[in-house]
Order: C-alpha cells, then sequence, then structure tokens
C-alpha cells in the first residue's frame, strides 16, 4: 500500500490527511463535496496521518493509527475503525490548534440568520437534536466544535459529518430517509457509530458566518415533552465554560467574548424526548424571534 | 464538619472592593466573575450575589452592607446580617475576588 496525501476541507481550515487506507479515502469521498477534497493545496492548517499498525501485533489483527504532526496521541484502534478514527482525530487537532477561535464542544445551527449554539455533554442527545434539525430546515454550522470568533463572537461553519451513535443512527435514518451515511462501525468506544453526511446547503453555505441568538443545553429524556426553560446566564455562562475547550487559554478575553454572548442569546435548557417535538419546538422558538 | 472561614483582616474597620483583575456580570440576581489572578470563573447566587454585585458598584464596608442589606433583602441564611456578611465577604476573599482597600 502506497501512502498519498488527499487535502480536506474543513470549515475555514484545510487538512493534509497522508494515508494508505484507500477505504478510508473512499468513505470520504462521500461524505464531503467533491470540491472540498483535493490532491494539490497551496497550505494546509493541519497535517495528520492515518498509518497501519507497527510491530507484530499487525500481522493477526490490523491497526489504524492517527498521527497530527508526526505525533501519535491516540492508541491504535482496529483497522475497521479507521473512518471514525480520522473524523476524532481531526476535532482533536482543530479543538487543540486552532485557538484564533474560542472553540466549545457544541453543536451550531443557523435559521433565518440566527445561530442556536447547542453546548452539551456525551449522551444529551445533542447531535441527534443536530441531525434531526438540519432536515428540517436549520443549517449545520457545526456538530461537535462550535467556532466563536473572537472579535465579533459570530459562529464560523465548520459543516462536517454528524457523528450518531448507537439507536440515534436507526432514529435519523427513519426521521430523514434521504439523508446520506458511511456505513456502521461497531464496538467503537462509544458503541456503533455512523457519520450523516451534513446537507448540501449547509456545506453550500459554509463560508457563512452568522451571529448566534440562542443558547440552548438540550438534554434528551425518554418521552420528555419538549420544552424549553430559561436558564440563568451566570450559570449557563459557567456551564459553557466547562463546554469550552480553549476557554482557559484565552483568559479574560474569552470571558469577556462569552459575557458579551449570554447577554446577546436567549439561554434555555431544552429537554425533549422525541425529534418531531423538538423541531416544532425549535422551529416556534426560530419564529418568535 | 463544618469549615470556619474567618477574614484575614479586620472586617467591620475594613473598606472591601472587588479586585481589579476580576471581570463580571451581573444578570437577574446572580452574578459570574472571571477571576484574572487565579483564572477561575465563578457564579454567585442568593447573598453571595447581592454582596458582590453591591461591591461591584462601589467599594463598602461591612456595616454599609449590613445597613443596605437589612433594608433591601431578605436573608435566607437567618442569623445576624453582619455575620453573613463576615461570611460572604470571607468568601469572596478566600477566592481573591474581593481584597480590603489599603
Amino acid at each position: 500500500m502506497r501512502a498519498e496525501t488527499t487535502f480536506l476541507r474543513l470549515g475555514p481550515f484545510t487538512a493534509a490527511l497522508t494515508t494508505a487506507f484507500t477505504g478510508v479515502v473512499e468513505a470520504l469521498l462521500r461524505l464531503y463535496p467533491a470540491h472540498f477534497i483535493a490532491r494539490q493545496a497551496d497550505f494546509a492548517d493541519f497535517h495528520v496521518s492515518l498509518l497501519p499498525g507497527k510491530g507484530a501485533r499487525r500481522f493477526f489483527r490490523r491497526q489504524a493509527r492517527f498521527l497530527i504532526d508526526g505525533h501519535e496521541n491516540f492508541t491504535p484502534l482496529p483497522a475497521d475503525q479507521a473512518l471514525p478514527l480520522v473524523e476524532w482525530g481531526l476535532n482533536y487537532a482543530i479543538a487543540g490548534m486552532a485557538h484564533q477561535y474560542l472553540i466549545v464542544h457544541a453543536a451550531a445551527i443557523e435559521k433565518n440568520g440566527r445561530v442556536a449554539i447547542l453546548p452539551g455533554a456525551p449522551g444529551s442527545g445533542k447531535s441527534t437534536l443536530t441531525a434531526g434539525l438540519v432536515h428540517r430546515g436549520w443549517r449545520l454550522l457545526s456538530d461537535e466544535l462550535a467556532l466563536i470568533r473572537r472579535d465579533d463572537g459570530r459562529v464560523v461553519p465548520l459543516a462536517r459529518p454528524v457523528n450518531l451513535k448507537n439507536a440515534s443512527i436507526d432514529i435519523i435514518q427513519a426521521f430523514a430517509p434521504g439523508a446520506l451515511f458511511s456505513a456502521k462501525v461497531r464496538d467503537t468506544v462509544k458503541g456503533t457509530v455512523a457519520l450523516m453526511r451534513a446537507p448540501d446547503e449547509s456545506l453550500a453555505r459554509v463560508d457563512e458566518a452568522a451571529s448566534p441568538a440562542w443558547i440552548v443545553f438540550p438534554q434528551w429524556r425518554a418521552d420528555a415533552p419538549a420544552i424549553f426553560t430559561p436558564f440563568s446566564k451566570a450559570a449557563g455562562l459557567v456551564e459553557m465554560g466547562h463546554h469550552a475547550m480553549n476557554y482557559s487559554l484565552h483568559g479574560a478575553a474569552g470571558f469577556e467574548r462569552l459575557a458579551s454572548l449570554f447577554e446577546s442569546c436567549g439561554c434555555f435548557r431544552f429537554a425533549y424526548g422525541k425529534l418531531d417535538e423538538a423541531a416544532n419546538a425549535f422551529d416556534a422558538l426560530a419564529a418568535a424571534a | 464538619m463544618s469549615a470556619v472561614i474567618r477574614l484575614e483582616r479586620n472586617a467591620a474597620a475594613e473598606i472591601w472592593r472587588v479586585s481589579d483583575e476580576v471581570r463580571w456580570r451581573l444578570w437577574d440576581g446572580e452574578a459570574v466573575a472571571y477571576n484574572g489572578r487565579t483564572g477561575d470563573t465563578h457564579h454567585f447566587a442568593d447573598f453571595a450575589a447581592w454582596v458582590f454585585g453591591r461591591l461591584c458598584i462601589a467599594p463598602a464596608s461591612c456595616r454599609s452592607l449590613a445597613r443596605d442589606a437589612e433594608d433591601s433583602v431578605e436573608l435566607r441564611a437567618g442569623g445576624a446580617v453582619g455575620e453573613t456578611i463576615t461570611r460572604t465577604l470571607a468568601l469572596l476573599q478566600r477566592l481573591q475576588i474581593v481584597e480590603a482597600v489599603a
């Protein structure tokens, strides 16, 4: 196998991915628009590699290793998990290096020029909600990492595949039958995962930053009615700080950015159990603005 | 077992103010403060938010805070107002959010 380099556009960034895993490159070609992927580019923000395992292990269990600038920060994974490893690794690279932004572990979606930022811990239903809403008229800005510009607080799109896990995969496939998915990858540390391609409209508008209007902390609970509950801005800021990947790094400027954000946004907790009801509730929120 | 928090200096005799390194916002009776000295962000509610918010407006003594408190808020904790303010100031001082004016 001969390693080749592919340049992949990730919102405002370009990653140079060098790999001999041809299946991964083919999967990326299905998950990203053709013009986001190139064999040549003048510049790359991140240089990453996906390499086969080394040592004797490679003879009886194929592995994939992910390196950023030549450094291996991850435990090798079975080769059949190479695609999610690339996506997770790219998130890691962005979160660890793109400090020109305040980066929050959050989804971000937009409607009528207004952005809802959805910070959420794993298991909160953030990605499921996001995947559903972007098939109901909301634009995907990000599923995992909300990039907030430090100067004006606008959210910069990082429209990439949405990472869905376990039951969420079937839920979204039923909710949005036209959505494009990677093959399911089983037995990962997160269970079964699949990547959903971002809707074409979100990809086409990847250069359009937008201003936040709402900060919504989602929480999925079986059979919970879809309800927005006003949430303390002071408590919300502290919670959002916990979800920010580089808040501490930005110091007082990071606090001022978050504080300005909360000053200008509505702050809510959002419980939901059914996607249809959640989509209706979000549409009502957008309509009332 | 309850911890005893004491002010490092004589609270009654001092004027207290928010430290220069602290940035804050006050929203709906709650406060959030960033301490540039420690890098910590704090959320204050209830009486702590009131005391902090009062010091954000202007430096004040324990006595004047107690006087204002008796006029404007109901204390949940019971006990003497001055004692509660002293305890709150001690907490804020320990977090390096407030300091005695030199």
